[in-house]
């Protein structure tokens, strides 16, 4: 057995090394290895129906991590993808007039005055510094939401050249100056 | 390689039955690693697949109501909110009924919005009532917001003036 | 081959320098630790470009143990050009144990899908980014239950796949009961989809897919879907549409695009997502 596997492992060298041939040392590549130094397999088979089989499967399923994704995956395409601020802004946005219009609602009950004209006499009240900060908070989600609105509608006709790869990254970026600039003219200019 | 791996594992798994306690325990130590999974509040659970691994994924019943016709819907809702949101400050003129219809253009923009960040975040299969709760929650606040806005169109200035006063001031 | 017999030389042999004899003559193949790398570099005379290589490790024989990552450190001068190339001489020279799935080397099998400094594509198709002498970090496919190192459980998405019927569904025989025939136009459609080859890099890099893998089908999916759907030969589009036609299938897609941007094949699953979309839109 031993015997016959130092014969096999010397034909593979052999083989694997073409030039071994002409080197003269194929006896002495064949004795060179000790066998302690071979990989050996240790292998304990069991006969398993496929049910067990299946059932340790499941097993080690159990186990295994979930491998990380936000963490790893290129900032550029999670955290400053469009689609995402598309949500954030949105969410701003709804969440704000939700919470106004139930304020709204119980304004009377509270002593509350969120009429127009009172929240436009409290913002006339801020220096400009604040009234500026204050507009430009809600007109760069505006603008975001709406330009990438603009976008993703462009996206869902289907047109083949808004889908090219250069386009998506370039309009991604685009996007944030466009937004960012149309925030500050509707916070300044308006 | 493989081999090795293989039947250490078996052995592993026939030898020592791993209980229920070390299942959980030890999947949310491996899951540990990264940072997500333990801030988040919905780790994703240890893997389970349900039938064998060559039955096919179930499909679902088709239903276009939540599906292609509420899609459309959306859509339309969103693209008709451009000209909706563009034309009273750029014409000056500030219609009340276009205002009313901005209003609640607006109002189920925001309402489909909120559900799909419901349906993506809260899952059916996994967190049944939590789900229901958050439909529901958001059927009456929408509800209560659609009165609310019909209260400030009726009773103040209108929506689109109400912007121009603040934004003026 | 003779890779593999030096690793075993540097595993098991270490305590016989007489048998580094015969394995040392072909000096590309040998392992380069970081701190060996000075002594190849003068055996050589070329210095050495040393970069290191970032790899997520985890162990199921040890299924308690904390997912890591650990560094190797390779001679680019040595190794080949692609990150399959590093990968593979990691494993013949450094580290036998780091497991990972190859096959074909060419990107046609879709094996080596991993990710690679943030994003998703195919090993054997990326390139080392020599020029930087940053870390490389290597990570399994994002979201998905690791089997072993770089090895992910893709049981749910070829689960999926099955589901959407991928193949000809027919009734009428062709007319002359030879092949079904299709006009030039109709075969140039599947252009950009037949060609995909299921890696799974854009379905692992949809962060909607992340969080709804159970129900949504996610991008490679969908393409295969589009693919059938727009197929001239076939019958079914109207059931393979019903299939699709709720609130998870198909309509979790928030055309985040991430999947275009990360196919190593240059297909545009985003695309044939939107185009199934418009087409069950009316």
């Amino acid at each position: 057995m031993i015997a016959q596997r130092v014969g096999t492992t010397a034909l593979r060298r052999v083989a694997a090394k073409s030039d071994a041939f002409f080197t003269a040392n194929v006896a002495r590549l064949a004795v060179a290895p000790p066998i302690s130094a071979m990989q050996t397999r240790p292998v304990a088979t069991q006969k398993l129906t496929p049910s067990d089989a299946n059932a340790i499967l499941a097993k080690q399923r159990l186990l295994r991590p979930v491998s990380p994704h936000l963490d790893i995956y290129d900032k550029s395409q999670t955290w400053f993808g469009g689609s995402i601020w598309q949500r954030f802004t949105g969410a701003g946005f709804s969440g704000a007039m939700y919470i106004f219009g139930a304020s709204y609602l119980a304004a009377p009950l509270l002593g509350w005055h969120l009429e127009s004209a009172s929240l436009a006499a409290a913002m006339g009240a801020l220096p400009l510094a604040g009234k500026g900060a204050i507009k430009f908070v809600l007109a760069w989600p505006f603008a975001f939401h709406a330009l990438n609105g603009v976008r993703h509608l462009v996206f869902d006709t289907a047109l083949v050249s808004s889908f090219k790869r250069r386009t998506i990254v370039q309009t991604g970026w685009y996007l944030w100056g466009a937004s960012i600039v149309s925030g500050l003219y509707l916070a300044f200019f308006l | 390689m493989a081999s090795i791996a293989r039947s250490a594992l078996l052995r592993q798994a026939t030898a020592a039955p791993i209980t229920r306690q070390s299942v959980i325990a030890s999947s949310l130590r491996a899951a540990a690693f990264h940072t997500t999974s333990r801030r988040s509040l919905l780790p994703p659970l240890p893997q389970r697949v349900e039938g064998s691994v060559n039955d096919p994924a179930p499909v679902p019943d088709p239903s276009p109501s939540h599906g292609s016709y509420h899609w459309t819907f959306d859509r339309l809702v969103a693209a008709s909110l451009i000209p909706l949101s563009v034309a009273p400050f750029a014409a000056g003129s500030l219609n009340p009924t276009l205002d009313a219809v901005l209003c609640a253009t607006l109002l189920i923009h925001s309402h489909t919005g909120f559900q799909n960040i419901i349906i993506d975040y809260i899952p059916k299969k996994r967190t049944p009532r939590a789900r229901r709760i958050f439909t529901w929650g958001l059927n009456a606040a929408t509800v209560v917001v659609g009165l609310a806005l019909y209260e400030f169109e009726t009773t103040d200035v209108g929506l689109t003036e109400a912007i121009k006063r603040v934004w003026t001031a | 081959m003779a890779a593999l017999r030096s690793t075993t030389t540097r595993l098991l042999g270490s305590a016989r320098p007489a048998f580094r004899l015969p394995a040392a003559a072909p000096v590309r193949g040998f392992a380069q630790l970081a701190d060996a790398a000075q002594e190849s570099a003068t055996a050589t005379a070329e210095p050495a470009k040393l970069k290191t290589f970032q790899i997520y490790r985890w162990n199921p024989d040890t299924p308690t143990e904390k997912p890591r990552m650990q560094s190797y450190t390779l001679d680019l001068n040595k190794t080949g050009p692609m990150v399959l190339d590093a990968l593979i001489r990691i494993k013949n020279e450094l580290d036998p144990t780091l497991t990972f799935r190859r096959s074909c080397r060419e990107g046609i099998c879709g094996s080596c899908a991993m990710n690679i400094n943030g994003t998703n594509t195919l090993a054997c198709l990326c390139r080392i980014p020599a020029e930087d002498s940053a870390e490389l970090k290597i990570y399994p496919l994002p979201h998905t239950y690791v089997v072993k190192d770089l090895v992910p459980d893709l049981t749910q998405f070829y689960k999926q796949y099955k589901s959407i019927k991928p193949y000809l569904q027919r009734d009428t025989p062709s007319p002359d009961g030879k092949e079904y025939r299709q006009t030039k136009e109709d075969r140039k459609k599947l252009d950009g989809l037949y060609e995909c080859i299921l890696c799974a890099c854009c379905s692992t890099s949809c962060p909607s897919y992340w969080w709804n893998s159970e129900e949504y089908l996610g991008p490679a999916i969908l393409l295969q879907s589009y693919r059938w759907l727009i197929d001239s030969r076939d019958e079914r589009t109207a059931q393979r549409q019903d299939a699709l036609n709720n609130s998870m299938s198909l309509y979790r897609c928030h055309t985040i695009l991430n999947c275009t941007r990360t196919c190593p094949k240059g297909l545009n699953p985003g695309l044939a997502i939107a185009q199934i979309k418009k087409q069950m839109a009316f």
